[in-house]
């Protein structure tokens, strides 16, 4: 399957696009609200995906609208915020069985199509505010999503590194907001933030499925149709040079492992899609696999860690490499990680990992096409790094990536901050 | 042997063959997938710790998290391990050990041949020595303390610990540092050739590939195993629980907790019946289309991370809510109530009639992924059923069917809650 992505315009701003795979058995459709991600925004914003999953005007009561799904053969509704590069990306979605597996003929696919766009267009808004004390109880769960960063150690210690690496960069800010501007939501404040959000967020809805999308496209285009709005092009984030001296931060905590993290920067002006193959490679080769230099070195000569990784982010900039080891490794891990850094950048790595870790990305591009949430993530970075290019393309493109591209892109990471989340005490009981 | 095991109502099916050799295959090829998932598995899990095979005289007593610690050795050979072979054919490669089984497994795109024949090699030929041994203490080490730190690990065994008093799956899978320090070579190539005989696998393959190559690999690379029956053995288990509470505390923000309830097992294909019905008990009790859930979701008690889950294995079951709150004993006394009121009461039929329908197109929407196909395919084969019974137990389950798992699995005085609190 080519997985052409059909992409018809419904008015300023707003796509519909669809991929459809008769080898699957549901579809799913989501509406993405894609916007600037800034300081001030950011927790008025989240909060509107999770009040829209709560009701609509045409199903106000949520248990009512939770049987309503259950009669749709359990079709999943589902809420999400997430962060790419200068964005912040609210979504409302609904999964569902195709309609070929309807006991009594229901036409499943369009119910969902009406009941998602109800979701995302006619919320519970009156007198220009969401009800108050649902707006009290979804401000919780803002204000628990942020006091929740702390509860995964790795991805805390990560987040972390990024706050202190990029502190006045988009990157460090939090898809939630702080608790100060989380405490700050009310239900006018919501409703206003939703508001800007159907007026100036660039939409991107998609249909990713074995069904056919025309019932649902009509169902959108209807809602569209002459709407006046604004919309804007998509940037990636500006990158900002390493400092001459590297920064060091430590954290304690009662923990059994201590985290460590390296924020790298990638210097460069990538400002397409192709320009970024050559440094995911050299990701790759370097922590990406589980023959990768570091998952090599430092897990299996050294001993010293469970996990090892690496990953760069495309819309940033940013590599951050983490392991999770025992204090006193500390410096060890961190030399060993940095040697094998340095190994990339002379070229001291053979042919054979390069073509390994080659093949590696290709079946990894390629798998995507296998599931929902994978054809639907792949194409909206695709829209949002202004790509079209397809996971096989992708895939492709990935086996042309030369030694001497890898290295000269391991010649542009350099080292910024690193953070080091410490264990004190022994065991935390 | 070879036979076609179908499904009407899906309009699919996949193969099973009985290889000479003693191993059982399920083989699903999937048009239009680009994939490839395979998993070579092993009826061997982290409860096995007392066992023999009919040549043994007695049984033997291993350490905690030996299973778990052999998976992580079966990857080496005297040339170098798994991983950089599969490095060269483009496959991801992975392993996991769970209560009852551990499976090896790859997906990939292309070079499909070269996989399976790595994984069909290495996990049939273990090298393990002392040294060896040794490294992996350090990594494993590293990989338990990192647990030590996760809250939804600590509070499901911390759960488990409280409904089971002597059954081994009270017990981390991964063992203890203590536990894997007592490891050694000879004790893993006993329990190697105990359980890694070829009658007590499997091999499951979903997707993007071609069944005879399968089969043609088998016939060259597996040798007959000989005929063999394990016996296990696992200490008494009371029905009651052994603790009704139970809290730790480690650094995180709110607390989480898991309210469970001992169910009472069958054999293997009866708890995984059961396991399809409990989630349907479970949804009627307190899914989010109940109204408990309103109740206790608008009084702030429960938030979206709210959800719940059944632990079906050969010999037991568990049915479970869990999710973070600031009273978690709150949101257990309610559901408590809740069960204890509809085993007096009944379960409302509409309730029965909704749930069962959401269900269905759950199970239906399960057969949707080449990794889910095999999943499915090795969990219904240790079991002792095939696959596309899993629908059709829902789309046959009765009121009657879920008022007996009702009586039998969901007693409030055999329910026991575990929280995690965050340290001061």
């Amino acid at each position: 399957m080519s997985h052409r992505l059909d992409r018809v315009q419904l008015a300023e701003g707003v796509f519909f696009s669809a991929v459809t795979d008769p080898k699957f058995k549901h579809n799913r459709i989501s509406v993405n609200f894609i916007t600037p991600l800034t300081a001030e925004t950011a927790s008025d914003n989240a909060v509107v995906p999770f009040l829209l999953r709560r009701g609509c005007k045409s199903r106000p009561d949520y248990t009512a609208l939770e049987r309503r799904l259950c009669q749709l053969y359990g079709a999943g509704l589902d809420a999400d915020v997430l962060h790419f590069g200068k964005y912040q990306m609210l979504s409302v979605s609904i999964q569902c069985v195709d309609d070929r597996f309807a006991l009594e003929g229901e036409t499943i696919t369009r119910d969902c199509a009406a009941l998602l766009a109800d979701i995302a267009f006619d919320p519970c808004i009156t007198a220009g505010s969401f009800d108050e004390a649902a707006t009290a109880r979804e401000r919780q769960f803002i204000l628990d999503s942020i006091a929740a960063e702390i509860n995964e150690k790795r991805s805390y210690a990560l987040l972390r590194c990024k706050q202190e690496m990029c502190a006045g960069e988009p990157a460090a800010l939090r898809k939630y907001g702080t608790a100060e501007t989380a405490a700050a939501i009310t239900g006018q404040s919501a409703a206003a933030a939703y508001r800007n959000l159907a007026d100036n967020a660039n939409i991107e809805i998609m249909f990713v499925g074995a069904g056919d999308p025309q019932a649902a496209l009509v169902i959108f285009q209807e809602l569209f149709g002459g709407m006046h709005r604004s919309s804007f092009a998509y940037e990636l984030c500006q990158r900002m040079p390493a400092p001459q001296q590297v920064r060091e931060h430590v954290e304690e905590m009662e923990l059994a492992q201590s985290k460590l993290v390296l924020g790298l920067r990638v210097d460069g002006d990538e400002e397409d899609y192709a320009a970024l193959r050559p440094i995911r490679v050299m990701t790759a080769l370097y922590g990406g696999t589980p023959f990768s230099r570091l998952f090599n070195h430092v897990r299996e000569k050294l001993s010293l860690c469970y996990y090892c990784a690496a990953r760069y982010d495309g819309a940033t900039g940013l590599m951050m490499v983490d392991c999770g080891i025992e204090s006193e490794n500390k410096q060890k891990a961190q030399d060993e990680i940095l040697a094998q850094l340095k190994v990339m950048q002379e070229g001291g790595f053979t042919d054979e990992e390069l073509q390994s870790t080659r093949l590696a990305l290709r079946g990894a591009m390629k798998s995507t096409t296998d599931s929902l949430g994978g054809i639907e993530s792949w194409y909206l970075v695709q829209i949002l790094m202004n790509s079209e290019v397809s996971p096989h393309q992708n895939a492709e493109a990935m086996s042309d990536i030369t030694r001497e591209q890898v290295i000269e892109a391991a010649n542009r990471v350099h080292l910024d901050t690193v953070f080091f989340l410490k264990a004190k005490g022994g065991d935390a009981q | 042997m070879k036979n076609t095991v179908k499904s009407n109502r899906l309009g699919e099916s996949y193969l099973r063959v009985e290889h000479p050799s003693g191993l059982t295959m399920l083989l699903c090829p999937m048009k239009g997938f680009s994939s490839a998932y395979a998993m070579f598995g092993t009826k061997y899990g982290s409860v096995d710790t007392t066992f023999k095979t009919d040549a043994d005289e007695d049984y033997i007593t291993v350490p905690e998290g030996i299973a778990h610690f052999l998976e992580h050795k079966l990857f080496e050979s005297e040339d170098g391990d798994a991983f950089a072979r599969y490095a060269a054919t483009g496959a991801s490669a992975n392993a996991y050990t769970s209560f009852d089984r551990t499976a090896y497994l790859f997906s990939c795109t292309e070079n499909f041949k070269e996989s399976m024949e790595i994984l069909l090699d290495f996990v049939t030929h273990p090298y393990f020595t002392q040294q060896t041994v040794e490294k992996e203490q350090g990594i494993i080490g590293q990989e338990i303390r990192m647990y030590d730190d996760v809250a939804d690990w600590r509070v499901m065994f911390g759960l488990l610990g409280s409904l089971y008093h002597n059954h081994p799956v009270r017990i981390d899978i991964a063992g203890t540092v203590e536990s894997i320090a007592q490891i050694d070579a000879d004790l893993l190539y006993r329990c190697y050739n105990t359980f890694y005989n070829l009658r007590n696998m499997v091999l499951v393959v979903a997707g993007n590939f071609d069944p005879d190559v399968v089969i043609k690999l088998a016939d060259k690379i597996l040798k007959p195993a000989p005929p063999m029956s394990i016996s296990r053995k696992s200490p008494p288990e009371p029905d009651t629980v052994a603790k009704t509470r139970t809290e730790v505390s480690l650094p995180i923000s709110m607390p989480v907790f898991q309210l469970g309830f001992k169910g009472t097992p069958g054999d293997a294909a009866r708890n995984l019946k059961s396991q399809v019905e409990n989630e349907i008990l479970l949804e009627i009790i307190a899914g989010e289309s109940s109204h408990l859930y309103r109740r206790l979701y608008d009084q702030g008690l429960i938030n979206a991370t709210f959800s719940f889950e059944v632990m079906a294995g050969r010999d037991y079951l568990a049915s479970l809510y869990e999710g973070e709150s600031r009273d978690p004993d709150a949101v257990a006394a309610a559901i408590r109530q809740e069960v204890a009121r509809l085993r007096a009461e009944g379960i409302d039929p509409e309730d029965f009639a909704r749930c069962k329908r959401a269900a269905y197109g759950r199970y239906i929407g399960m057969f949707a992924k080449v990794e889910a196909i095999a999943g499915l395919m090795m969990l219904a084969e240790f079991a002792g059923v095939d696959m596309y019974e899993f629908p059709e137990w829902v789309a046959n389950v009765t009121l009657e069917d879920l008022t007996l798992r009702l009586q039998q699995d969901f007693d409030p005085e055999r329910s026991a809650l575990s929280v995690v609190t965050p340290s001061k």
